[in-house]
């Protein structure tokens, strides 16, 4: 992973400083809350229903063991003994105190960690696959281009006042883990014609009340040209986003208003204007960001059929082979396995993880794969680098800290935002509800039965849990101070990414398992064989039947 | 009479903004477009002072940048970001080298992004410490980027593309 040195460490720890100092003064009342607001959102701070809410930056998602320790000793010191990773590869703390945050940002800094720009009108955590590195599928590790993009918009002086959020995402694989199409910019590395590395960049997607698709602006860009090219995006957004309407302040918003062809002579104007002047990629700053993420010391070793694993002779067979199957996945490297930790264990929120389990987590890395952990953007944590050989005792291990759940992919692996339990924007729960399909759909045989569904949850229309792209979304909104649930099928995160259509009216509360159980019985009453998926079937056959389904009742005469 | 801070120093402040009364040896400032069409017309008064709003167009001064000695860019609210897109252009694109001054809903906070973007001037919100200001030039000694710096200096490690 990429270690600081003497530049980037100063950094952090002058932001530290900088933001004691803020701290400070608001609380002397020289800073007013309006003045505070701004800066303190720009590093990660929320003030929210009970206590502030402070977000924590995992850039692209990759964690060391020691930053994991240290993510669960603030857990246990400055908060309730818990934390809450995003669906942004981030980690969420819901009750520290405010005069104790420049602490706890200080404490971080001592592991390379800091909270900038993990909220706020700026460019925001750049994320990535978070199989980068191992994903049989990618062309190139994308990681050493996240960083490099993570440095450029680090306290960038002209972008740190945007209109609104900035979101970038950057992937490798033709399999798009990152959600990408629905970023503010997705950045796709690709080889040109004549096989040299560059990308292909996307501008202008995004959730929140008005989901939007991103377009290809940039079909080939060379690789020296990146930070070049994502400055004159920023600056013509900088310069021509609206700033009048936070509803419609986002790229995407601009990039529809000016029409695709229209944004892009104007990125691609500014970019020649600029080229004199922009930031440069030398090639051996790629080599010296390549150099921090070297393959780990992989031990040469053969494949282990999975039934003749350690898992079938130290360890009850089915369990331990249904959490093969649903929570490990095929590495490039023989002998090796990925592994996923569920955050999906019935009765939790999705996402949380206690400092006990940070802990004892992180000395797993270290015994299993390399000392290093992945978060990724359905909430769960994964372990990347696991020889196959100690895979039962690694289950064994995580079944006892109840991160063994097999659900990965399936029902229950859903997302959800922190919804009305802690956020001042949500109108309505989204943990409840989590908790709610949890209960009715208990059956580990009819979930595999069902196959991949990725349900997608957000308490209100700011869409954090991202529901538009969900095959099943559920949207919180509040009808004469009560919650109710829209729900929507169809949508995907994944290339060809796709936003989910509305069923119909919306349900109430304690109706939305038996909702999503309706569409599930049409599913399996229509899918043509076990391999055609939710979305798939939805695909095929359109919304009607299932809308047919869960409002039948409705049409009889009132 | 209202003090700012140029380059290192606090010094009293020779500009009138438009609405402001002149007074002995002040200097009006005029709204950009004001400023085009006199420029235009050849009646262009020196020494020039323009005040740019958020809308305003940086390139549409690019031709008449000769005679200006000072130029002030406005931040009417806080949050308020076109400034600092502005800056970079008339330093970099357009080799503007004289004033540069923010002024409006800023404070020490934005004062080292500010002078990082060309900014040599600021007219700071009424509360504000300036001495407190000065030393926020100083927030940070290292970045990653670029800068128009003449006033912060910073560590890097990687150069500009034109350096």
């Amino acid at each position: 992973m990429y270690r600081y040195d003497q530049i980037d460490q100063t950094l952090v720890e002058e932001r530290v400083a900088q933001f004691r100092d803020q701290t400070r003064r608001f609380l002397a009342g020289t800073l007013s809350e309006d003045e505070f607001r701004p800066l303190r959102l720009r590093n990660g701070l929320y003030i929210q229903r009970f206590a502030p809410m402070l977000r924590v930056s995992i850039p692209y998602g990759l964690l060391s063991s020691r930053q994991l320790r240290m993510l669960g000793s603030i857990a246990r010191r400055y908060d309730r003994g818990f934390g809450h990773f995003t669906t942004r590869q981030n980690i969420q703390y819901n009750w520290p105190e405010l005069e104790q945050v420049p602490d706890i940002l200080a404490d971080l800094a001592t592991v390379q960690m800091h909270a900038i720009q993990t909220s706020g009108n700026c460019i925001r955590n750049i994320t990535s696959d978070h199989l980068a590195g191992v994903a049989p599928d990618e062309i190139v590790d994308p990681r050493p281009y996240c960083e490099i993009i993570r440095q450029w918009a680090t306290l960038h002086p002209e972008f740190s006042y945007l209109p609104r959020k900035f979101k970038i995402a950057v992937t490798a694989s033709a399999h798009d883990r990152a959600a990408s199409e629905v970023h503010d910019v997705g950045v796709h590395l690709k080889r040109g014609a004549d096989g040299a590395l560059g990308y292909e960049i996307l501008a202008g997607g995004g959730l929140g009340r008005t989901p939007i698709i991103g377009q290809v602006i940039r079909d080939y860009l060379p690789q020296a040209e990146l930070l070049g090219y994502l400055e004159a995006i920023l600056r013509v957004y900088n310069r021509h986003g609206r700033r009048d309407n936070i509803h419609k302040a986002r790229i995407k918003i601009l990039v529809r208003a000016l029409g695709v062809q229209e944004f892009r002579r104007q990125v691609e104007e500014e970019f020649e204007a600029n080229r004199e002047v922009a930031p440069q990629l030398p090639a051996a700053e790629v080599a010296r960001m390549r150099a921090f993420f070297e393959p780990p010391a992989y031990e040469r070793l053969d494949d282990i059929p999975e039934t003749s694993g350690p898992g079938a002779r130290t360890a009850s067979l089915a369990p331990y082979q249904a959490w093969y199957r649903y929570n490990t996945r095929a590495h490039r490297v023989s002998g090796y396995r990925i592994v996923f930790v569920s955050l999906k264990k019935h009765g939790a929120a999705p996402g949380d993880i206690t400092a006990a389990q940070m802990e004892a987590l992180a000395d797993l890395a270290d015994r299993y794969s390399f000392g290093m952990l992945r978060a990724t953007h359905d909430q769960n944590l994964v372990l990347a680098d696991v020889p196959q050989r100690v895979l039962g005792e690694l289950w064994q291990a995580l079944e006892g800290l109840e991160l063994a759940t097999p659900n990965i992919g399936t029902l229950t692996d859903m997302i959800c935002c922190p919804g009305l339990d802690f956020c001042s924007l949500a109108n309505a729960g989204s943990i409840p509800i989590a908790k709610q399909i949890h209960a009715r759909f208990d059956d580990l045989d009819y979930l595999y039965d069902l196959g991949p569904i990725e349900i997608k949850m957000s308490g209100c229309m700011n869409a954090c849990g991202h529901h538009h792209i969900g095959h099943i979304g559920i949207l919180g909104v509040d009808k004469h101070g009560k919650e109710w649930y829209q729900i929507t099928i169809g949508g995907s995160a994944a290339a060809p990414a796709a936003l989910g259509e509305v069923i119909g009216p919306s349900v109430p509360k304690e109706a939305v398992a038996d909702t999503i159980a309706k569409l599930l019985d049409v599913y399996i009453e229509e899918r043509q064989d076990e391999h055609e998926r939710f979305l798939d079937t939805v695909r095929r056959i359109g919304v009607e039947p299932f809308q047919e389904r869960v409002y039948e009742t409705d049409h009889s005469p009132a | 009479m209202r003090q700012i801070i140029r380059r290192r120093d606090i010094v009293e402040d020779e500009l009138r903004y438009p609405g402001e009364p002149s007074t002995a040896g002040s200097v009006d400032v005029h709204s950009a477009s004001e400023w085009i069409a006199a420029a235009v017309a050849g009646s262009a008064p020196g020494p020039g002072a323009v005040l740019l709003t958020a809308t305003d167009e940086a390139e549409a001064l690019a031709e008449h940048l000769a005679p200006l000695r000072w130029i002030v860019i406005d931040f009417a609210k806080i949050g308020e970001g076109r400034g600092y897109s502005q800056a970079r252009l008339l330093r970099q694109r357009y080799h503007y080298a004289r004033e540069l001054r923010a002024r409006g809903a800023i404070k020490r906070d934005q004062l080292f992004f500010l002078a990082r973007c060309g900014f040599d001037a600021f007219d700071l919100d009424p509360a504000e410490d300036l001495i407190a200001a000065l030393g926020a030039l100083g927030t940070f000694s290292v970045a990653y980027q670029g800068g128009s710096d003449t006033l912060v200096q910073v560590r890097r490690r990687l150069p500009d593309a034109a350096a």
